[in-house]
């Protein structure tokens, strides 16, 4: 295309204005490689600097997501207890690719990092990228979702009893209904813990004969699918009078949509998390109740369980997370 | 100089003056074409020193190749997509959709010898791939239908039967040997750890598309087609047909890719691939070729695939936090577009 230009003024003003738009592309990238990375230098780097130590053991952190409130606080609680060893930590997040999360992995073995914790993006195909740590002699960690593959060797796992807390959402949301009346649950079925909490919550269910459960649907987790696969609900199932939602931002979502139908009265929602919104909203009796872990303390027994591996001891291969509730009169 | 060597050299002057302008054009030419090589250049050299040289180690270097090698690969399919004025949106979900047929095929022939499993998986995996840009590549030629919303109806189609082809549950019984494919190195044995095999496999790709494109009468005609589509059916060549091979070819690559990201992951998993569309149409369009149609390489888009890696791989080194990593690259993307829009101007003068 250029080279069919053939006046001697088209050829200057082309050479001066691609230079022009070269120089500062690249003086635009520089500015963000370093802007950006300025920015990040609070979240990790203070008391680690206070410690001055040549030697900080360096973990490597792959989450699920960050979008989420529980990953937000299983990271804090993470980054505190690192804060109290002087570790430092490396966070990536996956964002639910698990081709992400593998060359997340692959980047923490380049960098020699002395200790791996993943949130797995899946159960199964997390397996390879655990087997590429342990033959660089990492110590992996998972934490709230634990590795079923084959492959590969995990130290320890650090999980909520999901199965434990989705019978603890079926005892609330009995409680609610006076132990009858028609359920649906909103679920995400690509998630183990997810799944072993609707397992735990349809075998506690069992045991209430007069209820029902009319619908098991996949939200995805996701607070705008949730209002939506609600109004669908609601159209379907006009009788409806009861939801079990297995995380909070479903639990949001799908009260949208019921305060949109006015059936704030009909309907009784148990959610799963507590976060603080969900508590607002269960404090005014819009939730009925929730389901609650402990994700910063999961975070904390995380990098404690690798304080212990560090020290030389072995960690137990499971520690299991309490859970709790969280209703009207709790809070 | 002497006067009579002035003389001459006056006497002569339009003919050298104009040889000149032809070599000062001729360098121009090279300049604003390998603009893209100098941003990657002065990038590497940022990141090394930001990083203290960690970047640049071989050990980080070959894992940043190995990462890129799987987006590049469709990438280059999607630059023949792009040069004829279309788009795919559908490879992400393809990788996934492909990866776990050929997961299927592969779990349900294990009993057979390894390569003969493997290779049954690679050729469900791209026999898939080619169907679907077979179908979307046929709508969108028949009837019509702007790319755009076809590949976007194929995305979620193929995401869906991603999950419905293996129940949601990850597939993760797969041949050992099929490892090599996704975290190999080729002749491990007497060059070490050196040349990963996903890289080989995306530098033999870069050939065949480099090839494909420049120096044959279908890549001319991928060209023709996308700068201008009725004087390219006016020339003789057939416009419909070009537009679904285009097609056909990226859905194959994302089949090969599929297999590639099984063995990486030794498990086809109906979620991988979220989001690829757009970080390979992001590699193409930083590489040069233009979103109109009628303009791109297929270097140009391997060196746009290398920034955007390194970008990447250079903003987890510096543990640049995660929303700020998409502001960055979201800048990147949108001043190379700025790039190529001034280009496009400077190119109508």
């Amino acid at each position: 295309m250029l080279m069919t230009k053939t006046s001697r003024r088209g050829r200057v003003s082309t050479s001066t204005g691609a230079a022009a738009t070269r120089w500062l592309t690249v003086v635009v990238l520089a500015f963000l490689t370093t802007a950006g990375c300025k920015r990040s230098e609070p979240t990790g780097t203070e008391p680690a600097a206070a410690e001055a130590e040549p030697h900080a053991k360096r973990i490597g952190v792959t989450l699920l997501t960050v979008q989420h409130q529980f990953y937000q606080d299983l990271r804090a609680g993470l980054q505190e207890e690192a804060d109290r060893h002087g570790y430092e930590l490396l966070i990536t997040t996956a964002e639910h690719d698990p081709s992400r999360q593998a060359d997340q992995i692959d980047q923490f073995i380049v960098q020699q990092v002395d200790a791996i914790v993943i949130c797995p993006c899946d159960s199964r195909s997390v397996g390879a990228g655990i087997v590429e740590a342990n033959h660089a002699g990492i110590p992996v960690f998972t934490a709230d979702i634990a590795s079923r593959s084959p492959l590969g060797k995990v130290v320890t796992h650090i999980a909520s009893d999901n199965k434990q807390g989705g019978r603890k959402a079926a005892e609330l949301l009995a409680e609610a209904l006076g132990e009858k009346g028609k359920v649906t649950i909103l679920s995400h079925p690509e998630v183990a813990s997810v799944m072993d909490r609707v397992a735990g919550f349809k075998e506690k269910l069992a045991e209430y004969p007069d209820i029902e459960i009319v619908a098991e649907l996949s939200a995805g987790g996701k607070r705008d699918r949730a209002a939506r696969v609600m109004e669908d609900l609601l159209q379907s199932h006009a009788d409806l009078s009861g939801l079990f939602a297995i995380n909070d931002d479903t639990a949001l979502g799908a009260l949208a949509a019921v305060e949109a139908a006015g059936k704030l009265e009909q309907i009784s929602i148990v959610g799963y998390d507590a976060t603080s919104e969900a508590r607002e909203k269960i404090k005014t009796g819009a939730i009925y109740g929730d389901v609650i872990q402990h994700p910063r303390r999961i975070g904390r027994l995380t990098i404690g369980a690798i304080h212990d591996a560090f020290a030389g001891q072995s960690p137990p291969a499971v520690i299991p997370v309490e859970v709790g509730t969280f209703t009207r009169e709790s809070g | 100089m002497s006067k009579t060597h002035q003389q001459t050299a006056r006497a002569a002057s339009a003919s050298s003056d104009r040889r000149a302008a032809a070599r000062a054009l001729a360098v121009m030419h090279w300049v604003v074409r390998l603009r893209m090589l100098v941003v990657l250049a002065l990038l590497v050299v940022a990141v090394t020193i930001l990083t203290d040289g960690d970047f640049a180690g071989p050990k980080n270097l070959i894992n940043v190749a190995r990462q890129i090698s799987f987006e590049a690969l469709i990438a280059f399919g999607m630059t023949l997509v792009i040069v004829t004025g279309g788009i795919d949106l559908s490879v992400g979900s393809l990788v996934a959709l492909t990866g776990v047929v050929a997961a299927v095929v592969m779990q349900a022939t294990l009993d057979w010898a390894a390569p003969v499993c493997i290779l049954a998986g690679l050729l469900t995996g791209c026999g898939v791939g080619a169907l679907s840009g077979t179908i979307s590549g046929s709508v969108i030629t028949r009837f019509s239908v702007p790319p755009f919303i076809v590949t976007l109806a194929a995305m979620l189609i193929a995401r869906g039967f991603a999950f419905i082809a293996c129940s949601g549950q990850t597939v993760y019984e797969l041949p050992p040997g099929l490892i090599l494919l996704g975290r190999g190195f080729v002749l491990e044995s007497v060059l070490g750890k050196v040349l990963p095999v996903p890289v080989l496999i995306m530098l033999l790709g870069f050939v065949c598309f480099q090839i494909l494109l420049s120096r044959t009468i279908f890549g001319r005609g991928v060209i023709a087609v996308g700068s201008n589509e009725e004087a390219a059916r006016l020339a003789g060549i057939r416009v419909a047909r070009t537009r679904l091979i285009v097609y056909v070819l990226t859905g194959a690559l994302c089949g090969i890719v599929g297999v590639m990201q099984d063995a990486k992951l030794m498990a086809g998993d109906p979620k991988v691939g979220e989001m690829w569309e757009l970080n390979v149409i992001a590699a193409v369009v930083v590489g040069g070729t233009s979103l109109f149609g009628g303009r791109g390489t297929i270097w140009g888009t391997l060196i746009g695939a290398l920034i955007i890696g390194v970008l990447n791989n250079s903003l987890n080194l510096l543990h640049v936090e995660h929303f700020w990593q998409k502001v960055v690259l979201g800048l990147v993307i949108l001043l190379a577009a700025l790039l190529d829009a001034a280009l496009r101007r400077l190119g109508r003068q």
